[in-house]
C-alpha cells in the first residue's frame, strides 16, 4: 500500500512539475552599493539572477509569455529580515501573492516558490512584500513584462499592434537617510512595531535607477533608428507622483494600462503615472533626430515638482547599416559584457561604436565586450544591425 | 450634528477634530448618508459648536452659513443615483480637512449590488492644532503622518464593516473610494483587477480595467470586481508612505479583501 500511495505522490510531483512552462531564479541581495550620477554612492537592497551580479535598481526584468505555467525560484541571501517577492498586478492566488503575513516569508539562506500562470500581455511590477515602505525605498523591486503567447517580443498582445522597439521605464526615488544601515538593518518581528523615518525627503529621482546625467548625457540616450515606431512601458514603483512629457512630434498614444488594453486609447503628450502604477504608449519617431522628454517627480501630499530631467531617444547616428526587423536576438541585453547570438555564428560578426568606428570584428561566441566602457555599441551580423547596451 | 470631538490614533496620539453626525457620541468620521434613487430627504443640521459653519452637498444643495447653535433643515427630492460628497465650504479647505466631509450615496431602485466606502483622509496633527487657533497652514508644508479609511488605520479599518470588503467567488463587488483629504492616493488591488466604473475627475477613463486606482483629493472613484478566487488579499495606498501611521508599517491605510469560495 504505501508503494502505491509513494508511486501516486511522486506520479502528482512530475505531472505538476512536468506542466512548467518557464521557470526563474531570483536572488534576494541586501548588500549592493548604488552610484548616482554626482557620485554619491548608497548601500541598497535587491534583487538578481546570479549570486556573482552586482546588485542594481532596479533588478532584473522578468520576460514571461501569456499563459505560461511560471515558477519562480526565490532564494534570499540576504542575511538581514525575511524577504519575499510579489507579484504587482499579475493577480496571483493568496499562497502566491508574496503577501508573508497571508502566505509565507522567506529566511535567509532558504528559497521560496512562486507558481502562477502569466496573464494578459502588458508590463507589471515585483516587488518584495516585507515592511514594504522600507525595502522597496531600498530598491528591492523590478519590471515584469508578459508577452503574447507566442512569445512575439514586437507586438502588444495578441491581435494587437506591432512595433518596432520597446524602452521600459521604471520610475523610483530616493531618500539617502532612508539607506543608512541602521533604518535597512532593521529587526524582524511581526509582533513588534516596524517604525520607518519621520519624513520622507527624496534627494535623488530615478528613471530605471538613473539620474541626473545618468539620463541625457550620450551615450546613456535611448538609441532607435528614425521612423521606428516605439513602445513605451511606463511604471512607477515609488511613492511620488510621475509625468511622462512627450514632445507633440512624437505623438503619442497610451493603449494600455495595468496589463490591460485601454477600451479607448488616449492621444495626449503627458502621461501621469501614480504609485503603482503601469502605462504602455506608442511613439512614432521621425528622420534623424534627438528627441528629448521630460520626466517629472511630483509630491502626492503638496503637488510640488520636485524633479525634472531629460531623457533623449536618439536617432542621429550614421555609416552603419540597418534594418527594421532584426531576425536574430542578442542576450542577455544589457549585458554586463558577455552576451551570445541567438544562432549559430557562422561568419564574422562586426561591434561598432555609435559613431560608426569598428570597434571589434570576431566568430567568437559568446561575444565578449567586456574590455568596452559602459555604454551603448551596435552590433553588425548577416547584414542586419542590433543595439548592444553594457552597462 | 455638528460636533466637535478628538480623533485618536492607534499609537495613542490625538488630534482635535470635527464631524456631522447623528451619534450620540463622537465618531471618527462623518456619516455615510445612503437614499435611494427618488427618496425625499429632510435634513437638519445642528451646529453645536462655538463657530459659524456651513454645509452643502455637492452639486445638490447649500444650507448657508449655520450660527453657533443654531440650526438649518431642509427637504429635497434626492438627486440622481451617484455618489456626492458632502462637506462645509466655509474655510475652505480647512473646515473640510479638520473632518467636516463625507459621502452621500444615492442608490438606483432596485440595485442590490454590495457596496463597500472608503472614505481616504490623512493628517498632520499640527495642522489640526494650527487651524483650530485661527491660522492658513500652507499647503506646500503639508506632510501628513496618519493615513485612514472611515477615520481608521490598519487593523481597524477591517472591523468597520462599511469599509472592509468581505465578498464570495463569482459574486459581484463595489468598492466607493472617495478622497476627502488633500493628498493624492494611488489604492492598489492584490488579487483582482476591478473595473472603473465612475470617475469624477475623469470621465473618459471609465470603462479601465485596472489593478492601481489614482483617486484625487476632493474626487471619487466607483469600483467593481467579480472575485475569480477564494482568499485574502490586501488593498492599500502604493504611495508605501500612506501606508504607516506613526511612523508605523504598515498601520496606515491598508486593508484586506476577504473572499469565500
Amino acid at each position: 500500500m504505501r508503494k502505491i500511495l509513494l508511486f501516486f505522490f511522486l506520479f502528482s510531483i512530475c505531472n505538476y512539475w512536468s506542466q512548467i512552462d518557464y521557470s526563474k531564479l531570483i536572488i534576494g541581495r541586501n548588500i549592493g552599493t548604488h552610484t548616482f550620477h554626482d557620485g554619491l554612492q548608497t548601500r541598497i537592497f535587491g534583487f538578481t539572477e546570479t549570486l556573482s551580479a552586482a546588485t542594481k535598481i532596479p533588478g532584473p526584468t522578468i520576460y514571461l509569455n501569456s499563459g505560461d505555467s511560471v515558477k519562480l525560484d526565490f532564494w534570499n541571501m540576504s542575511q538581514g529580515a525575511p524577504h519575499t517577492i510579489h507579484l504587482h498586478g499579475l493577480d496571483v492566488n493568496q499562497q502566491n501573492d508574496g503577501v508573508g503575513m497571508f502566505s509565507f516569508e522567506v529566511m535567509h539562506n532558504e528559497h521560496g516558490f512562486y507558481y502562477f500562470k502569466a496573464p494578459h500581455p502588458g508590463t507589471y511590477l515585483y516587488h518584495c512584500h516585507v515592511g514594504s515602505t522600507i525595502h522597496l525605498q531600498a530598491g528591492m523591486y523590478g519590471l515584469i513584462v508578459v508577452r503574447p503567447a507566442d512569445g512575439n517580443s514586437l507586438l502588444n498582445w495578441e491581435n494587437g499592434e506591432s512595433y518596432d522597439r520597446e524602452f521600459p521605464l521604471l520610475a523610483s526615488e530616493i531618500d539617502t537617510v532612508w539607506h543608512n544601515d541602521t533604518i535597512l538593518d532593521h529587526e524582524h518581528d511581526m509582533t513588534m512595531p516596524l517604525y520607518v523615518p519621520a519624513t520622507f525627503n527624496p534627494n535623488y529621482f530615478l528613471i530605471n535607477g538613473k539620474s541626473g546625467t545618468q539620463l541625457s548625457d550620450i551615450p546613456n540616450h535611448l538609441f532607435a533608428l528614425p521612423n521606428e515606431k516605439i513602445y513605451m512601458r511606463l511604471a512607477n514603483i515609488g511613492y511620488y507622483g510621475v509625468r511622462f512629457i512627450f514632445p507633440a512630434i512624437l505623438e503619442a498614444r497610451t493603449v494600455a494600462s495595468d496589463g490591460r488594453p485601454l477600451p479607448l486609447e488616449v492621444v495626449n503628450d503627458t502621461i501621469e503615472v501614480l504609485p503603482g502604477e503601469r502605462y504602455e504608449t506608442f511613439l512614432q519617431l521621425g528622420t534623424e533626430n534627438s528627441y528629448p522628454f521630460i520626466v517629472e517627480h511630483f509630491n502626492l501630499n503638496t503637488q510640488v515638482i520636485s524633479s525634472s530631467q531629460t531623457i533623449v531617444i536618439e536617432t542621429t547616428f550614421s555609416g552603419v547599416e540597418t534594418n527594421e526587423k532584426v531576425p536574430f536576438e542578442i542576450f542577455p541585453n544589457p549585458t554586463n559584457g558577455i552576451f551570445d547570438i541567438s544562432e549559430m555564428v557562422t561568419e564574422n560578426y562586426q561591434i561598432y561604436s555609435l559613431e560608426g568606428k569598428k570597434l571589434k570584428e570576431s566568430m567568437e561566441s559568446p561575444v565578449s565586450i567586456s574590455d568596452f566602457a559602459n555604454g551603448s555599441y551596435l552590433l553588425h551580423y548577416k547584414g542586419k544591425t542590433v543595439f548592444i547596451f553594457k552597462d | 450634528m455638528l460636533k466637535n470631538g478628538v480623533l485618536e490614533f492607534n499609537d495613542g496620539s490625538s488630534a482635535s477634530y470635527k464631524i456631522f453626525t447623528s451619534s450620540p457620541t463622537f465618531a471618527k468620521n462623518s456619516d455615510l448618508l445612503i437614499f435611494n434613487s427618488g427618496d425625499i430627504i429632510t435634513l437638519k443640521v445642528v451646529n453645536t459648536t462655538s463657530e459659524n459653519h456651513g454645509f452643502t452637498i455637492d452639486g445638490v444643495l447649500n444650507l448657508g452659513v449655520i450660527s453657533p447653535n443654531d440650526s438649518i433643515q431642509q427637504t429635497f427630492t434626492s438627486p440622481p443615483a451617484g455618489v456626492y460628497r458632502f462637506f462645509d465650504p466655509l474655510n475652505f479647505p480647512y473646515n473640510e480637512y479638520l473632518g467636516l466631509s463625507g459621502v452621500m450615496h444615492i442608490k438606483a431602485v432596485n440595485d442590490v449590488t454590495p457596496y463597500f466606502y472608503w472614505d481616504l483622509r490623512e493628517h498632520q496633527l499640527s495642522w489640526n492644532a494650527s487651524i483650530l487657533l485661527g491660522n492658513s497652514p500652507v499647503l506646500n508644508n503639508y506632510e501628513p503622518f496618519y493615513f485612514t479609511i472611515n477615520g481608521n488605520s490598519e487593523p481597524d479599518i477591517n472591523l468597520d464593516t462599511i469599509a472592509r470588503v468581505i465578498g464570495n467567488v463569482g459574486s459581484e463587488v463595489r468598492v466607493i473610494i472617495v478622497n476627502n483629504g488633500l493628498s493624492i492616493h494611488s489604492m492598489h488591488f492584490h488579487g483582482y483587477h476591478a473595473f472603473l466604473l465612475k470617475n469624477s475627475k475623469n470621465i473618459a477613463h471609465e470603462g479601465r480595467e485596472k489593478d492601481t486606482f489614482p483617486v484625487y483629493p476632493k474626487e471619487y472613484v466607483v469600483l467593481s470586481f467579480v472575485p475569480d478566487k477564494p482568499g485574502e488579499y490586501p488593498v492599500h495606498d502604493h504611495n508605501l508612505v500612506a501606508v504607516t501611521g506613526g511612523g508605523i508599517y504598515h498601520a496606515g491605510m491598508f486593508t484586506t479583501l476577504l473572499i469565500a469560495p
